[in-house]
């Protein structure tokens, strides 16, 4: 007789709060102060009430004179109010040390040669006593095994630097919370501040069902960083100021996903290919009408296509990239043959887009556009079966992209693949990154493998760092000159976090030993010290990653994914 | 980018384009009575040095000093000119036709060069076409890993075997495994035969395997079923073995080798001229 299945209760959205010491009557005292004291609670479901999203997806935080409460370039996905107190926004850049992060210089010729003979024979040795805070920063614990990094010398950066008050009841840090972009100032305490910390979760309810808060973050995008967007984007590049100015009144915002995805991503690795396609948001579907442009403002979005009873993928799309074009530029030409979206796209992960109403793109933009720049005609109006190399995505083929989507790879900047073909498994691009790195390889090789293409365990430098999200020290950073991401060690207090959400499995935890081969621990509870460590694309050497340099077949290559033609190219010599 | 193919036909021709000028350069001099073995031994001696020079390349990785990949295309033209050099200078004379040296030195020398050469193309030609084999079969294991995988393989093949005795209360999978394939689990085997892709073996155990089948019961069909999955497994980890340890250990003798024919080299260099006769 088959055993009984065993009963939960459902999962639910909060089963875990942002904080469980949130009290009803914290929140009590939140709904009694501005803004939450003019929001009207019967606009929220029932599901997701005001006072639910205060208990659930909110915190108080208490920072002390100095503390850093969100450093420039770090990524987040919280919003801050300040409740009580006040902190300075910096309107100019703050030294990296200051911030706990390194100045990165690339070694000379000498100090490169020199790693011959000063490398430690031993793994992950650190000079001992040469770790812990730069002088500029000092740390204290915070409660509850929290821990902050606070500057030593607020007078001196308030007089050094440029900076702004922020006082009780405004808030900073949603535009980077909500689109996922690093945060463009450092901000730190003033004396004693009371803050609210709102996860991103809360804040998109939040923001849905007030219009205030909606309109006060709309405007912001729209001031800050939409005209620039669609200044970047190509299509756009011919239109005067005044049509920018039309085109950024009428565009829309859309998000799709879960800003999270990384939690969910290696559970839904194990569910079919139909399933993790069904729980992918649609953005627009094929066969569908085309209402408007679509411009992928970050995430990521899968272009599929119809086949059989399932979908095959075509291609993806990334920041910059557009939906819809093809649609709408043969409707304008031919009004008499309309033709319906060709292909789905999904979200995968998340993605930010910008509609631009079909009439708008009409108007302003397609007069613009020369004949080369217009895609070329549909031919066959009605959405057909065969696949076409929509998207830009090169000669890769379709199992490929259908790989590179559905493991997420399309997210790195510098992605290690393999080819296996070729790769004689010598290990030289394995002793050559440990050359690099006082003797320790910062990457495994080996990984999931299709046809003949390796992505191997080394950090991707991805366009979505999720791992920079949560670090409590800042240790893990982008590079300000490269952009490669990379992780202070002096500053990284091995707590770990950066390596559980690195969906890949690309960041190790490392236990450091001392010069004479011990193990360092901690004094109090005598465990021992751990680092994280990861792939740095050889940040600090000559001549970039020694990993591709070292490879006598030509079976490595760091690939940046949003580069279809140089991936097509190298997948297909 | 280039395709391989397109990098390797305009290698070719420029390699043998100046293969032909080196041969023609040295038949002139030689026509014109000069001792071109003095021009290609220089020539040879050079070709040697910088064919060396790539493994200490190899270890200086933190040194910009060009890609690996460029310079291993280097060592595979110059080391096939060099083939041409060799044969010019050792073997050809003008006034005695083709022939091995006769020295006692000069033979150690020229075999030492032929060992050296023919392990070069050798790993040319297994690095061309072992790496794909590697990908077509089995699991892709890291070479230092196969051993603690095929212990856990071994492991698991013996639990098996104790759980059909337990189960079944009969020792037929226990004797067979004792008599056939607890050896096959015990170390690497048929390590000749993966070479040179022959599944032989494993269809004989995986025969073996079927034809115990009539032997058993309802309850160690299963046992025996597993059994049969870790047998593929254990193979697979052979095979795997096989190529990555021939992939690894051919460079050492290449490398080995090539040290013995440099001090050679220049030994063979300092008596020529001590001998020249003034001819030089």
């Amino acid at each position: 007789m088959p055993e009984a299945p065993v009963a939960i209760q459902r999962p639910q959205r909060w089963d875990v709060p942002l904080d469980t010491s949130m009290s009803d009557d914290d929140v009590d005292r939140l709904l009694s102060i501005e803004p939450f004291a003019s929001i009207d609670p019967e606009k929220f479901p029932p599901s997701t009430p005001l006072r639910g999203i205060l208990k659930n997806d909110c915190r108080l935080v208490r920072f002390g004179d100095g503390d850093l409460i969100v450093r420039e370039g770090d990524y987040g996905s919280s919003a801050f109010l300040i409740l009580t107190g006040s902190v300075r926004v910096t309107l100019e850049s703050l030294p990296p040390e200051t911030l706990g992060r390194k100045r990165r210089q690339r070694k000379g010729i000498f100090a490169a040669l020199a790693q011959l003979w000063t490398n430690p024979n031993l793994p992950e040795v650190r000079a001992y006593g040469e770790g812990g805070q730069d002088e500029a920063l000092g740390e204290r614990e915070a409660g509850e095994g929290e821990r902050r990094v606070f500057l030593q010398d607020v007078p001196g950066i308030l007089n050094r630097y440029q900076t702004v008050e922020l006082k009780a009841g405004e808030m900073f840090g949603e535009l980077a919370a909500m689109a996922r972009t690093p945060r463009t100032a450092t901000i730190f305490a003033q004396g004693e501040a009371e803050l609210l910390e709102i996860r991103w979760q809360g804040l998109r309810d939040l923001r849905k069902r007030t219009e205030d808060l909606r309109n006060y973050t709309d405007r912001l995008y729209r001031e800050r960083s939409l005209k620039v967007h669609l200044r970047e984007t190509p299509l756009l590049e011919g239109l005067s100021d005044e049509a920018i100015e039309a085109v950024a009144d009428a565009t829309v915002f859309d998000t799709y996903g879960n800003f999270d995805w990384q939690t969910t991503f290696k559970s839904a690795k194990k569910q079919s290919h139909a399933q993790r396609l069904a729980a992918e948001p649609v953005i627009a579907e094929e066969g569908h009408y085309p209402n408007d442009l679509v411009l992928v403002r970050s995430g990521f979005a899968r272009l599929s296509r119809r086949h059989g009873n399932g979908h095959r993928t075509i291609a993806y799309l990334g920041k910059g990239q557009t939906y819809g074009m093809a649609e709408l530029a043969h409707n304008w030409r031919h009004p008499e043959k309309q033709a319906p979206l060709q292909n789905s796209v999904r979200a995968v992960g998340y993605v930010d887009v910008l509609r631009i109403p079909t009439q708008i793109v009409e108007k302003y933009i397609l007069p613009t556009l020369s004949a080369s720049q217009l895609p070329p005609v549909i031919e066959n109006t009605a959405p057909a079966d065969e696949p076409e190399t929509a998207g830009g995505n090169g000669d890769i083929d379709d199992g490929t992209i259908e790989f590179l989507v559905e493991n997420r790879f399309i997210n790195g900047t510098a992605t290690m693949m393999i080819d296996v073909d070729r790769c004689t498994r010598c290990d030289d691009c394995v002793r050559a990154c440990a050359s690099a790195h006082d003797n320790n390889p910062k990457f495994i090789r080996h990984g999931p493998v299709y046809g003949h293409h390796m992505v191997a365990n080394a950090c991707m430098h991805c366009v979505d760092p999720v791992c920079m999200i949560g670090c409590p020290t800042g240790a893990i950073h982008r590079d300000e000159t490269t952009g490669n991401v990379v992780i202070n060690d002096s500053t990284c207090i091995g707590c770990a976090t950066c390596a559980n959400s690195c969906p890949y499995h690309n960041i190790r935890m490392v236990e450091i030993r001392d010069t004479r081969g011990r193990f360092i621990r901690d004094e109090a509870s005598g465990l021992p010290i751990n680092k994280a460590t990861k792939c740095d694309l050889c940040i600090d050497q000559l001549g970039g990653p020694a990993c591709q340099r070292a490879c006598p077949h030509d079976a490595l290559r760091r690939v940046d994914m949003k580069d279809h033609e140089t991936l097509g190219r190298w997948l297909n010599r | 980018m280039m395709r391989f193919a397109v990098r390797r036909s305009r290698n070719l021709i420029i390699a043998t384009v100046v293969g032909l000028v080196l041969i023609l350069w040295l038949s002139l001099q030689d026509v014109s009575l000069q001792r071109s073995a003095y021009t290609s031994g220089w020539l040879l001696i050079g070709m040697c040095f910088f064919l060396a020079a790539y493994n200490l390349r190899k270890k200086l990785t933190f040194i910009p000093l060009g890609a690996s990949a460029s310079w291993l295309q280097w060592h595979i033209y110059v080391g096939l000119l060099s083939i041409v050099v060799f044969i010019c200078h050792a073997i050809h004379k003008a006034d005695a036709g083709f022939g091995w040296p006769n020295g006692a030195l000069e033979s150690l020398l020229a075999l030492l060069y032929v060992l050296v050469a023919g392990s070069g193309l050798f790993g040319l030609f297994i690095t061309r076409v072992i790496p794909g084999r590697l990908t077509v079969r089995g699991e892709e294991v890291i070479f230092e890993r196969i051993g603690a995988f095929r212990r856990r393989v071994r492991d698991e093949a013996a639990a098996l075997v104790v759980q059909s005795v337990a189960e079944a209360d009969v020792t037929t999978i226990a004797d067979y495994y004792t008599n056939r394939l607890a050896i096959f689990f015990e170390r690497p085997r048929n390590f000749w035969r993966h070479l040179i892709q022959s599944a032989g073996p494993r269809h004989q155990y995986l025969r073996e395997l079927s034809d115990l089948d009539r032997y058993l019961s309802d309850v160690e069909r299963p046992i025996a079923a597993k059994l049969t999955t870790l047998v593929e497994v254990k193979d697979d980890l052979d095979y795997q073995y096989a190529l990555q340890f021939t992939l690894k250990t051919w460079l050492f003798a290449h490398i080995g080798m090539t040290y013995g024919l440099l001090l050679l080299a220049v030994l063979h260099a300092v008596l020529a001229y001590a001998f020249a006769g003034g001819v030089a």
